[in-house]
């Protein structure tokens, strides 16, 4: 990945009006350089401002830094540009209801539900907000969860990262790990069956508290472990995550928790 | 007694924030020598240490990763840094507060100088 970030880099420099402004700003922002991410899909929009992938990009990344509004505004411009464009419907959704324009939302999601077909999510999404005079947040963030458990981490992480949830006999419970085109998830938990437990045993004897992450280096990757929300199927787990070695270890920590958070609000919602 | 590897282990005991430091066969995870602070159980240190080790070896191979370097266990009040080879890994006990990237580089000396 940071091959490509300087692949992608080098040839906007030769050709400004080169498209691949989109992955590199689409990486960034999945990396969480939101600042360098608007920039660069700023100077996109310059030269393609007609181009809808360019508005969607732009409006994600004004969503991240949680410029709603902004964000409202770009997609809506994605909708000038192509008429029931499903992304930016549900994205203009996401919006409304964060504003608390709950009917607004509503109605948006009706939209995308009669533009796109079956898509579960949208159904569990107005359903959620159906229920908004008592709605909780649980409800809403379960409402916005990927069906298909292998997703579950799937938009939090860049093209070379990767992450997945084992219980604590380290059978995956959700997430993919993908060595090509080959999952090599239930590889990966099985090799790592007990690491819990004996990180545990180590932390006890040493007197040195819970353990929160280990962290281990290798020549393709960094690899950083933590112990999976403690409730339910995941209680004694673990949450994988693979990326780069190049990543900075802070970012890898700062992805790491959004993991966490995004396996505990999903296994809330399985519990609903 | 002094042994091959006591310069290495007193050098990383030098470092500040560490509690104690040992040299461990990989295999089976018994203490070939150690530089600990009074109260240290080391060959309890050294089995759970090697072990964990093994494990992150193991995922590695699984994962397809190739070779696995330094690795660390954070804790709430300390940490565990390990690094090793086929033969042999080297630990580190050390103080939350510890400098870990200090403890790393120095580590990744220990292992070269020992390899």
């Amino acid at each position: 990945m940071p091959d490509d970030l300087r692949l992608w880099s080098e040839e906007l420099a030769r050709d400004p009006s080169s498209l691949v402004f989109l992955p590199l700003a689409e990486t960034l922002r999945r990396q969480g350089q939101l600042d360098l991410a608007r920039k660069v899909a700023t100077r996109g929009l310059e030269r393609h401002p007609h181009n809808p992938d360019a508005h969607d990009q732009l409006a994600r990344i004004h969503a991240d830094r949680g410029e709603l509004q902004s964000a409202f505004d770009e997609w809506d411009m994605v909708l000038r540009l192509v008429p029931g464009h499903l992304g930016a419907i549900k994205g203009m959704a996401f919006v409304r209801f964060q504003q608390g324009r709950l009917d607004e939302a509503e109605q948006l999601l009706m939209q995308a539900q009669d533009g796109g077909g079956s898509d579960e999510d949208i159904s569990a999404a107005i359903a959620a907000v159906r229920r908004s005079s008592g709605v909780t947040s649980a409800e809403v963030v379960a409402a916005a969860l990927p069906s298909d458990p292998h997703l579950l981490f799937a938009d939090l992480l860049a093209t070379d990262q990767t992450a997945i949830m084992l219980d604590k006999d380290g059978l995956v419970l959700a997430g993919a790990y993908y060595v090509g085109n080959v999952d090599v998830a239930q590889d990966v938990g099985a090799s790592l069956s007990g690491v819990s437990d004996e990180a545990l045993r180590a932390t006890r004897h040493l007197g040195i508290g819970a353990w929160c992450s280990i962290l281990f280096e290798t020549e393709a990757a960094t690899v950083s472990l933590a112990p999976a929300p403690g409730h339910g199927a995941a209680a004694g787990g673990l949450i994988v995550l693979a990326a780069a070695p190049a990543t900075p270890l802070g970012q890898l920590r700062r992805l790491l928790d959004r993991c966490l958070a995004r396996a505990s609000a999903w296994l809330e919602s399985s519990a609903l | 007694m002094s042994t091959p590897f006591t310069p290495v282990l007193d050098s990383l005991t030098r470092q500040r924030g560490v509690r104690a430091s040992l040299v461990v066969s990989a295999d089976d995870g018994i203490t070939v020598d150690s530089n600990l602070q009074i109260g240290q159980d080391g060959a309890r240190v050294a089995a759970l240490a090697a072990s964990l080790y093994r494990k992150a070896r193991k995922s590695a191979q699984a994962a397809g990763l190739g070779s696995t370097g330094f690795m660390q266990m954070e804790a709430e009040s300390g940490r565990l840094c390990v690094i090793g080879g086929d033969e042999i890994v080297l630990v580190v006990v050390a103080e939350r507060t510890a400098n870990v990237g200090l403890i790393r580089v120095e580590m990744l000396r220990a292992a070269e100088a020992l390899a």
